[in-house]
């Protein structure tokens, strides 16, 4: 049972971490900047309203916050939290991760096309566009993964002191891959220097754009989704970032909030310090993810033959 | 073997009749189809048992006294056959409603005719053990499915689309011819057994003319050009069978050819893969800049040809460096993606078909909202882009799976074996993101939003016939994806059957990797109910209204400035440019206020067509223009040619 009270755990905490990222904001913009369970309040917000559908929409714009919250939901169930077992694994769970992840993508695409507003489509032509490059990354970074462990699964990257075996085995050029995936979190997550969350314009949102005609509990499994989503991000850069575990349990979960937080402020900080690129500036900027992993992985070809 | 054979009869006699009982359109279409419907159950059910018990089927004719005809069906003949007659029985079903032009009763029945023979010499296509048997029936399916894409022939672009396909299919059958002749040479026998005592050299330069042959017929990037012009011109359920089933005989080749030549190069492995990766990558990115909705899904065949393809030569690499699990997960997914191609392959046509049907146009940029006149049209052509795009829990995710694992085995291998499973798993990755780019446009734009044009308005989806076959394929989409064992298994029986000696391949791992697609995708339901279950207790009580589309404060929307296809594209295709440029076409505003009218148009340029045009097409009318001189007129000189040709076959034959 562990597995899912740490699974249920981290769907509570998520939205807590992504306030960070606000208050980290706030501090370097000189504001006090709004409380920590500001997520928390929004969620309750949203949950009791009611919802205004678009006349134009059928019943895929309903099931898009459906698929898009299950997918990610589903997705923290393969990953291996605080050094515990994840709910489920199998050798090749983590493409089954990543098709599903897409699987939530088609379906929130899906549901902004479905309200015919040109911004929404905007918006979901981008959503369309830079995973792409993302996708390659990732793969990238599981072929270097693969060669290093020759296992296909989250767990086994993962789980306990894995992580420092990769750094062992691959050393230094395991910063490229850290990179690369901060990047991949940037982008898959609407972060700047990609997207900004926090924009007014439509026409230069990425995400956002695409739920704006959601409202009521349907935009709560949005948040929630996207809280999620961010949370198994962050929680992969930051297993590779604090590779190491204590040898006695009880203290794990206290390291993993721990690294988590710094992810969060790092992806604070990357916010606060940058604007957001120009739209044709983004795929190069993407790209350079791929570019690292490649390196990576070349590199490692030439140590272990 | 009687069973298929009667089997083969029963589907010929339908076609035969039709043209006999024209004058009564609607029996004449009762009686095709049901015949031809009859055929393919007894052939699907011979073809199943014979790939559940492989054994040696054979059967052998004299023809023309000198020739014989044979016949054998192995486990991959079974498969392949399994796929020719399970589409082939839903295309015909779904061709009793698609066909009702009473005017145009003559040429339906034609169609049945050539739709039948199609079938016919597909099966025999698969099933026949010799040159002579085998090009005998390559060339009747060939014709036949020429014959089948003129159906609209007074459409001067569909006459361009045939005679280009014509042109096609028979220097394809030349390298095929090529391949065979080598071979004979060599071995002085027509049958396909002693193929393997060739010498090395020569069986790398015979699979390469078959692979050129099989490749323009399976849509290989670059001999794919007729694939985007043929396969719109063709009646939908006719876009079904060829996109679905036809090109697939052309794969079917390829990998016969490699278990008969039984030549395990590196090389061989290596150009099937490079092609794979090429015609996958590029396949898409055409896609994404096509306007037609038929040409957009031919060009997507051209993507899934590339998947196989790439599963295919993972296959083939892990067998020429001896890696076992490489090589059936290569095999056995390639083969499960021909299996998948087909069924959500011939889904999406027959969903355009019915949208054709319904608006009369094949224009994304002018349709849209139609799933809400087209529920179950609407449903199905989801669902099927959905498993097009390899999401699960749908079969297209399955057998990229078995693909994607296959190649990362490699990984773990030396050099050259790493930088082919690594340009393999990227490409896989790259085609996998495009496609659902491709299909979130093309359902977006065509089937969501709001109508763009009266073509779209007031439609409907009529035709028991039209929508049962797409529930069903839509239904084994599912069914595969979340219970692929039995698939898998059939699957594998056909690669035991490669001759790869691996008599004991191990199912037991595969299968276990089976059951956790299930469980996973198990998994993923049960979430998803959660869900529900939490919006519904989110929702009770709760007021839901309905207003229009939040325009970010502009008041008075038109339909025209939904996001159309075009643009949702146009940055992904700017991405490729160097590899599709975009010709555009659109005369610049002039002054404040603008009087004249202007216009838009873009159009994504194939280099392969474009190159073709110029390396292959020009020289070749420039020298045959030189060559007028001999066609005079005049008959003598002619007769006198005559004379000469049989002097000089005299001679030195």
């Amino acid at each position: 049972m562990k597995p899912i009270y740490i699974w249920c755990l981290a769907m509570l905490l998520a939205p807590f971490f992504s306030a960070i990222i606000i208050k980290v904001k706030a501090f370097f913009g000189g504001r006090k900047g709004s409380p920590f369970l500001i997520n928390y309040y929004t969620l309750i917000k949203l949950f009791k309203k009611g919802s205004v559908y678009s006349t134009s929409t059928t019943i895929i714009f309903k099931l898009g916050p459906i698929i898009s919250l299950s997918s990610a939901a589903t997705a923290l169930m393969f990953l291996p939290i605080a050094g515990i077992a994840p709910v489920f694994s199998f050798n090749g769970d983590v493409l089954f991760v990543l098709y599903l992840l897409g699987l939530g993508r088609f379906f929130t695409i899906a549901a902004a096309m479905d309200t015919a507003s040109p911004f929404e489509g905007m918006g979901a032509a981008r959503e369309a566009y830079f995973p792409i490059i993302c996708e390659a990354t990732m793969f990238m970074v599981l072929i270097l993964f693969y060669k290093l462990t020759g296992e296909l699964s989250l767990a086994s990257y993962f789980s306990g002191n894995n992580p420092a075996i990769l750094w062992n085995s691959a050393g230094s050029t395991m910063l490229f891959v850290v990179i690369a995936l901060f990047i991949v979190l940037l982008t898959e997550n609407s972060r700047v220097p990609v997207d900004d969350p926090a924009t007014h314009l439509e026409l230069t949102m990425i995400h956002e754009v695409m739920v704006l005609d959601h409202s009521g509990p349907d935009f709560g499994f949005i948040e929630l989704a996207s809280f999620c989503k961010l949370f198994f991000y962050s929680t992969i850069v930051s297993r590779l970032l604090f590779p190491l575990f204590f040898p006695f349990e009880t203290l794990n979960p206290a390291l993993e909030i721990c690294s988590l937080i710094c992810v969060y402020v790092a992806a604070g900080v990357t916010e606060s310090v940058m604007a957001r690129y120009r739209m044709d500036k983004v795929p190069k900027f993407i790209l350079t993810s791929f570019a690292l992993a490649s390196f990576a992985t070349v590199i490692i070809m030439e140590f272990i033959k | 073997m009687n069973l298929f054979f009667l089997s083969l009869l029963i589907i010929f006699a339908g076609g035969l009749f039709a043209p006999l009982i024209r004058r009564q359109f609607f029996m004449m279409k009762i009686f095709s189809v049901f015949t031809i419907v009859a055929g393919c159950i007894l052939g699907l059910v011979d073809a199943g048992s014979k790939l559940i018990s492989p054994g040696e089927y054979v059967a052998s004719f004299k023809y023309l006294k000198s020739f014989s005809l044979s016949f054998q069906i192995d486990g991959l003949s079974a498969f392949f056959l399994v796929t020719i007659f399970a589409i082939s029985l839903l295309a015909s079903i779904y061709s009793f409603h698609y066909m009702d032009k009473t005017d145009k009763a003559l040429r339906t029945a034609t169609n049945y005719l050539f739709f039948s023979l199609l079938i016919v010499s597909m099966a025999l296509v698969v099933a026949s053990k010799g040159m002579i048997t085998f090009m005998l029936s390559w060339e009747i399916m060939s014709l036949s499915s020429f014959f089948l894409v003129i159906f609209n022939y007074e459409a001067i672009e569909n006459r361009r689309a045939g005679y280009l396909y014509f042109v096609f299919s028979h220097v394809g059958a030349m390298f095929i011819f090529a391949g065979f002749g080598v071979a004979y040479a060599h071995t002085g026998s027509l049958g396909f057994g002693q193929m393997v005592s060739l010498p090395d050299t020569f069986k790398l330069i015979v699979f390469i003319l078959f692979f050129i042959g099989f490749g323009s017929k399976a849509g290989v990037f670059p001999f794919h050009v007729w694939l985007p012009h043929a396969h719109p011109a063709a009646p939908s359920h006719i876009s079904a069978v060829m996109s679905g089933v036809m090109i697939k005989v052309g794969i079917y080749g390829i990998i016969r050819m490699y278990v008969l030549l039984n030549y395990h190069s590196p090389v061989i492995g290596g150009i099937v893969l490079a092609a794979g990766c090429i015609s996958g990558v590029l396949g898409v990115v055409y896609a994404l800049g096509q306007h037609d909705l038929k040409r957009l899904l031919a060009y997507h065949s051209v993507e899934n040809i590339g998947i196989i393809l790439i599963g295919t030569g993972i296959g083939m690499i892990g067998v020429s460096s001896g890696n076992v699990p490489m090589a059936i997960l290569g095999f056995s997914g390639g083969l499960l993606h021909v299996l998948n191609h087909a069924i959500f392959k011939s889904l999406l046509f027959m969903g355009a078909g019915m949208v054709l049907k319904k608006t009369g146009t094949r224009t994304i940029d002018i349709l849209g909202g139609l799933i809400k006149k087209m529920k179950i049209t609407g449903t199905t052509f989801l669902i099927g882009s959905l498993a097009i795009s390899g999401l699960p829990p749908f079969n297209g995710f399955v057998s990229e799976f078995l693909i994607y694992i296959g190649g990362f085995k490699g990984v773990g291998l030396d050099r050259m074996t790493f930088a082919m499973s690594l340009i393999a798993i990227i490409s896989l990755a790259v085609i996998g993101g495009l496609a659902l780019a491709c299909f979130t446009k093309v359902v977006g734009v065509v089937f969501q939003g709001e109508p763009r044009s009266a073509a779209a308005e007031n439609v409907d989806e009529q035709g028991f016939s039209m929508l049962a076959p797409m529930l069903v394929l839509a239904g084994f989409c599912l069914i595969i994806g979340v219970y692929p064992k039995f698939f898998i298994l059939m699957a594998m029986k056909g690669v035991s059957s490669l001759g790869l000696g691996y008599e004991w391949i191990q199912f037991e791992p595969i299968v276990r990797m089976t059951g956790n697609i299930t469980r996973a995708a198990a998994l993923f339901f049960a979430v998803v109910l959660f869900v529900l279950i939490i919006r519904a207790l989110a929702y009770r009580g709760k007021s839901i209204t309905r207003s229009g589309t939040w325009g970010c404060g502009f008041t008075q929307p038109t339909v025209k400035m939904q996001y159309t296809g075009s643009s949702y594209a146009a940055s992904i295709i700017d991405f490729f440019r160097p590899f599709a440029p975009v010709h555009e076409d659109h005369p610049p505003i002039r002054g404040r206020m603008p009087r004249r009218k202007t216009h838009y148009h873009s159009h994504v340029n194939d280099i392969a067509e474009l190159h073709q045009h110029n390396v292959i097409v020009r020289p070749v009318l420039f020298f045959f223009d030189k060559l007028r001189w001999m066609q005079h007129g005049d008959i003598h000189l002619y007769i006198g040619y005559i004379l000469l040709a049989v002097i000089v076959v005299l001679f030195f034959v």
